[in-house]
């Protein structure tokens, strides 16, 4: 056998996007757990510092301190350095159930959070294996399809959308316009930029803007439809939803049918083909899932703290002081990396081993805490639903040609996942 | 000892039933109540896992005064 080659310390930096489309972030964060847990990275002449936290317990406490470490100055790795170009990347600060801070917090997502309780997300499993046999329908008597484009990404696609009361018609509109805002690194999304400028740092933003402004287009006309008829979604609550007496604004609803649709979306898409990804890596795995698929809601927890389809939140220090023996000074980003907490060797016996089984299983893929995933259910049942229906219908179906990785340092996203299957 | 669930952060995620159904019950309205007034001593390790685990961080010891 050759030697693998190996990552050291020095070469690793977590704001390297190439790196995590390369796939090469566990080795990374292995590394740094062991040599530099909580480390201080400079940054460069664009963006701020920022430290990188890879150990769980440090996660867990900044989780459950969101007084002092916030999230309305921001919530991913990167802050601009330029002035201009940080009141562009801020503003969505404070505005958004993620990037807001207590108590105004628990007040807007007790708004909505009832829509996402484990009863209502039961009351949805009828008509989610509904569109999944439809997808799967679609699909079947190919023998090979890209299941990231034509299943793994259309059924979070569907179920977001419908619960919002978004009509059929929009919705590859909102599967385009929310890869640009995630994928604006990428430059198979960065569409609105010439060929030959894909790839900038300027190309990245120029598609970020684009998604968003499009985005709140759309949305705006969603509002004013929702204001002249009430329809029962998610939106038409929103619209008659107040705090202490006081109804949202517009603006507040912007930006939370923004971060619904994002969340919704670009998620669980990642956590359904990374998850047939894995089982196709590990056969023997798969084979004792398929031969018993009552394991299957633990091979789910399994497959989230593996893939960790979310790489990182961030917050801001309020105050100084101190993690794991190092100095965190008032105004510091802290930024919490799940993939690496998620194979944390204090709290996951051999945490290299992908084990549908594993007991306990305490990941955070789903973060914790004041901001914990509201999602959660929905993405857990979709996730069931998905390959109870999948390994019934096509349950030879195999990866069939190299998978293509987002390029991105937030989401762990597969673009592009080639597969093959007898035709049913 | 006493324990005190949040009914404000509780979405009834039903984790702390799970790790101590002696203490916690998910009801109806899924939020979980506490069924006990003193937390019995075999029965702390199990509320600590609770608080641990609770996703929403809405389970805390009743501060003695
Ligand atoms: C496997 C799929 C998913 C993963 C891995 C995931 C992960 C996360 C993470 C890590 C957070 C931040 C937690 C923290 O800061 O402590 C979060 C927050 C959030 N997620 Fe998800 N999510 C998923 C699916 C979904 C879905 C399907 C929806 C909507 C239907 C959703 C809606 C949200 C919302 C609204 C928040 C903000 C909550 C808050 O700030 O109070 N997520 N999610
Ligand atoms: S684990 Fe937490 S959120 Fe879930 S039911 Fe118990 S107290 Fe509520």
């Amino acid at each position: 056998m050759t030697a693998q080659p190996t990552l050291s310390l020095d070469e690793i930096s977590t704001g390297d996007e190439l790196m995590f489309e390369r796939g090469e972030k566990n080795e990374a964060f292995k590394i740094l757990r062991r040599e530099a847990p909580v480390r201080w990275n400079p940054g460069n002449e664009e963006v701020k510092g920022w430290w990188d936290i890879t150990k769980y317990e440090d996660v867990l406490y900044v989780s459950r301190n969101p007084e002092r470490f916030i999230s309305s100055e921001g919530i991913v790795m990167f802050e601009p350095r330029d002035p201009e170009m940080r009141l562009q990347a801020a503003n969505g600060n404070g505005k958004m159930l993620i990037t807001m801070d207590p108590p105004r917090h628990v007040m807007l997502r007790r708004l909505v959070n009832k829509g996402f309780t484990p009863r209502a997300v039961r009351a949805m499993e009828g008509h989610i294996r509904e569109i999944t046999r439809d997808l799967l329908d679609d699909i079947a008597p190919k023998g090979k399809c890209d299941f990231v484009i034509d299943v793994a990404s259309q059924l979070p696609l569907a179920v977001i959308c419908e619960m919002m009361g978004l009509e059929k018609q929009d919705w590859p509109l909102m599967f385009q316009l929310t890869n640009k805002v995630l994928g604006a690194g990428d430059p198979e999304y960065q569409t609105d930029v010439p060929e030959d400028q894909r790839g900038t740092n300027d190309a990245a933003r120029l598609t970020g803007n684009m998604g968003t402004m499009g985005m709140f287009g759309f949305f705006a006309q969603q509002l004013e439809a929702r204001k002249a008829h009430r329809r029962g979604d998610l939106i038409s609550i929103l619209v008659d939803s107040e705090i202490e007496g006081e109804k949202l604004t517009d603006e507040d609803l912007l930006w939370f049918c923004f971060l619904l649709i994002l969340a919704g979306n670009e998620t669980t898409r990642n956590a359904i083909s990374g998850g047939l990804m894995t089982l196709c890596e590990h056969p023997a795995e798969r084979a004792r899932l398929q031969a018993d698929m009552s394991l299957l809601p633990a091979a789910i927890e399994e497959i989230l703290r593996w893939v960790s389809p979310v790489t990182h939140m961030a917050r801001i220090a309020t105050e100084d002081s101190e993690i794991r023996g190092q100095k965190i000074a008032k105004g510091d980003r802290v930024v919490m990396w799940y993939p690496s907490v998620n194979r944390d060797e204090d709290i996951f016996p051999e945490p290299e081993r992908f084990d549908i089984t594993r007991s306990p299983n305490d990941h955070l893929a789903f973060g914790i805490g004041e901001h914990f995933c509201l999602g959660a259910g929905f993405a857990r049942l979709e996730l069931r639903v998905m390959f109870e229906e999948l390994f019934a219908r096509l349950p030879d179906i195999q990866m069939d040609g190299p998978v293509e990785r987002l390029r991105s340092t937030f989401i762990g996203g597969i673009k592009h996942l080639p597969v093959r299957y007898t035709p049913a | 000892m006493k324990v005190q669930v949040n009914r404000d952060m509780c979405e009834g995620h039903g984790k702390c039933q799970s790790a101590a159904p002696e203490i916690f019950e998910l009801r109806d309205d899924e939020i979980s109540y506490v069924l006990v007034d003193e937390v019995p001593a075999e029965s702390v390790a199990r509320v600590e896992a609770a608080i641990r685990l609770c996703p929403r961080q809405a389970i805390s010891w009743v501060k003695e005064k």
